[in-house]
């Protein structure tokens, strides 16, 4: 890891930790409950309402301190749930029977075929917005990429030393799996959690921007949703209605591509292919 | 050659059975009653259960599940996509409206950051060094910005504080000169979708070039005296386009789901507008067409690609693989 890559290590991890420590304690630090009316319509900043309110009089501030905890969590759920199919499908396709391994890489492709966005759209119209709904379908679209990089990862472990020893000495696949390629899988894994995370957090937003979030509990996509259709852009409100959860979005997603970039050593320009595409570069 | 095609033909073939399939099956499995789907909420709500009965039959609800996917999938074929909800129209018909709003940004946003992404790539491979990190990192930080964040921006700065250009639609009702009034509505949402695209196609151009850089010809080539733009332009970048015009195909897309929420963002009347406005109005026979128009879409896209290799890459034409 060379000098620049730790400082864009720390500089992502060290952010994002602040975010976190936001979402946490976003009871303790937001100055209003953000579901409650608490002050006059559309007002603009003022000591009570640092950054205004909303078109129902809700705290701005305290919808972005909250708004914290639900974009994080929507899409850290996701991308844990990617990954863990990612590694489930890379581990069974790189160690299973040809069969399996050609039905299980054909679906992986055939998701990486998919429209992303306009899929997510549709499916979320038919289920019902929400937190639920999002996670699954983020998280049941977004393992694709990862599995592809697992099974060419469990392909290479399966033939190294200690691999084939325990397969020499009787070990079945399971116990392989379990004991020689899983701990060896860890560090792809984590990598492939941060990207996913960050390409979970855009993909919440877009949903949420477009009318699929939970309207109670809202993301920062939410109260970006609620601002264009309220058409916020259009007056001064722009300023502290749009511009705050907007650059959360981008600062959240940079610091996880910056963290992505410091974890991922293997390659040049890594991470961010992958993110901005969803697929492997 | 022949190999290749039949695989990629049972691909694209695969996709879109996997699109119809799902496209059935979501007003059947949806929590809720397929009537819902097919009239909207409000029109199925008036009801009677014995109308909602002969709703059901009329539309082949009560038919075995078999039979009922047989006449969607022929219905689809021959075009018949339903009826908006929102529109009282074919859903056919208005999605192919929207169609060419969509095409013309999508087509102008792409063509565009190709450019820019390759002119970024091919300066930073002619620095490395500094001049390619910053450009490196600025990319970056453009592509962590949400696309409709971008364009709210955009939106707030130069059409609502600046006054410069307006805000919504894509042609004024009364018709410009010589088209300017559909020119100057396309600026804003294509400047977005242009940034956003950029991002992805400069990552790859960037990771190709430097990959070709460092091969045994390019040292060959300087051995021999070769200047370093002549390097760039008659050696690297024809071996690196092969990469870059498989993101550029395939990110596709990519491309039309930024498209989805960038014209939402501006009231651009394409496809993207059309799923918002299917999303808002629950008009879900719209939702399933207009995802079955995009997907089609792009395996179109991908098609092309593969066409496209065999004419770039006289490796693809001789041996039928992809060479990695």
């Amino acid at each position: 890891m060379t000098a620049r890559r730790r400082a864009l290590a720390r500089v992502g991890g060290g952010v994002l930790a602040a975010l976190m420590v936001v979402a946490l304690l976003a009871g303790l630090l937001a100055p209003h409950d953000p579901s409650v009316t608490a002050g006059p319509s559309f007002s603009s900043p003022s000591l009570a309402h640092p950054l205004g309110t909303n078109d129902v009089g809700q705290d701005i501030l305290s919808e972005l301190l909250y708004g914290a905890r639900n974009s994080l969590a929507i899409g850290g759920l996701a991308a844990a749930m990617a990954v863990a199919i990612a590694t489930i499908v890379g581990l069974a396709a790189g160690l299973g029977r040809p069969l399996a391994e050609a039905g299980l890489m054909r679906t992986a492709d055939l998701v990486l075929a998919v429209p992303v966005v306009p899929l997510m759209v549709v499916l979320g119209a038919f289920f019902g917005g929400g937190a639920v709904t999002q996670i699954l379908v983020i998280g049941g679209l977004l393992w694709a990429p990862a599995a592809r990089e697992t099974r060419a990862q469990a392909l290479s472990l399966r033939e190294r030393g200690p691999a084939r020893a325990a397969v020499a000495m009787g070990a079945g696949r399971l116990h392989v799996a379990r004991w020689h390629l899983l701990p060896a899988l860890v560090p792809l894994a984590a990598s492939q959690f941060v990207r996913a995370a960050a390409l979970a957090i855009l993909l919440e937003a877009s949903l949420s921007f477009l009318g699929l979030g939970d309207p109670i509990a809202k993301s920062w996509g939410t109260m970006l949703h609620f601002a264009q259709v309220q058409g916020a852009v259009l007056t001064d409100a722009w300023l502290w209605w749009v511009v705050p959860p907007g650059l959360a979005i981008a600062t959240t997603v940079l610091s996880l591509a910056l963290l992505a970039t410091a974890l991922d050593g293997r390659r040049t320009a890594p991470a961010l292919g992958t993110l901005a595409t969803g697929r492997p570069a | 050659m022949t190999r290749l095609l039949s695989r990629k033909l049972t691909q694209y073939g695969l996709v879109l059975a996997l699109v119809l399939v799902v496209s059935f099956a979501l007003p059947r499995l949806a929590p809720g009653d397929p009537v819902t789907y097919l009239l909207g909420p409000e029109e199925a709500a008036a009801l009677s259960p014995a109308d909602r009965d002969r709703v059901a039959g009329q539309f082949g609800l009560d038919a075995p599940l078999p039979a009922q996917f047989v006449d969607y999938v022929g219905g689809v074929l021959s075009g018949d996509l339903g009826t908006s909800v929102r529109y009282g129209a074919p859903v056919a018909e208005v999605l192919l409206d929207r169609l060419p709003w969509t095409l013309l940004l999508v087509g102008g946003a792409g063509l565009l950051a190709a450019a820019l992404a390759l002119w970024a790539a091919v300066a930073g491979a002619r620095r490395p060094g500094a001049r390619d990190t910053d450009i490196l990192g600025g990319v970056l930080l453009l592509s962590a910005i949400p696309p409709f964040f971008l364009g709210m921006l955009l939106l707030a700065v130069v059409s609502a504080e600046l006054g410069l250009l307006p805000a919504y639609g894509a042609s004024s009702a009364e018709g410009g000169l010589l088209g300017l009034d559909v020119l100057e509505r396309l600026l804003l949402p294509l400047v977005t979708l242009t940034v956003t695209t950029t991002a992805v196609i400069y990552l790859i151009a960037r990771t190709s070039l430097l990959t070709e850089l460092s091969q045994g010809y390019v040292r060959f080539a300087r051995a021999k005296g070769v200047g370093e733009r002549a390097i760039l332009r008659s050696h690297v970048l024809r071996n690196a386009l092969l990469p870059i015009v498989t993101v550029f195909m395939v990110s596709f897309g990519d491309v039309l789901g930024g498209a989805v929420v960038i014209e939402t963002v501006f009231a651009y009347p394409g496809l993207g507008s059309a799923i918002y406005e299917g999303v808002l109005a629950r008009d879900f026979p719209l939702l399933q067409g207009a995802l079955l128009l995009v997907a089609v879409a792009v395996i179109a896209a991908n098609a092309l690609a593969d066409a496209l290799y065999a004419t770039i890459d006289p490796r693809v034409r001789r041996t039928g693989e992809v060479p990695a």
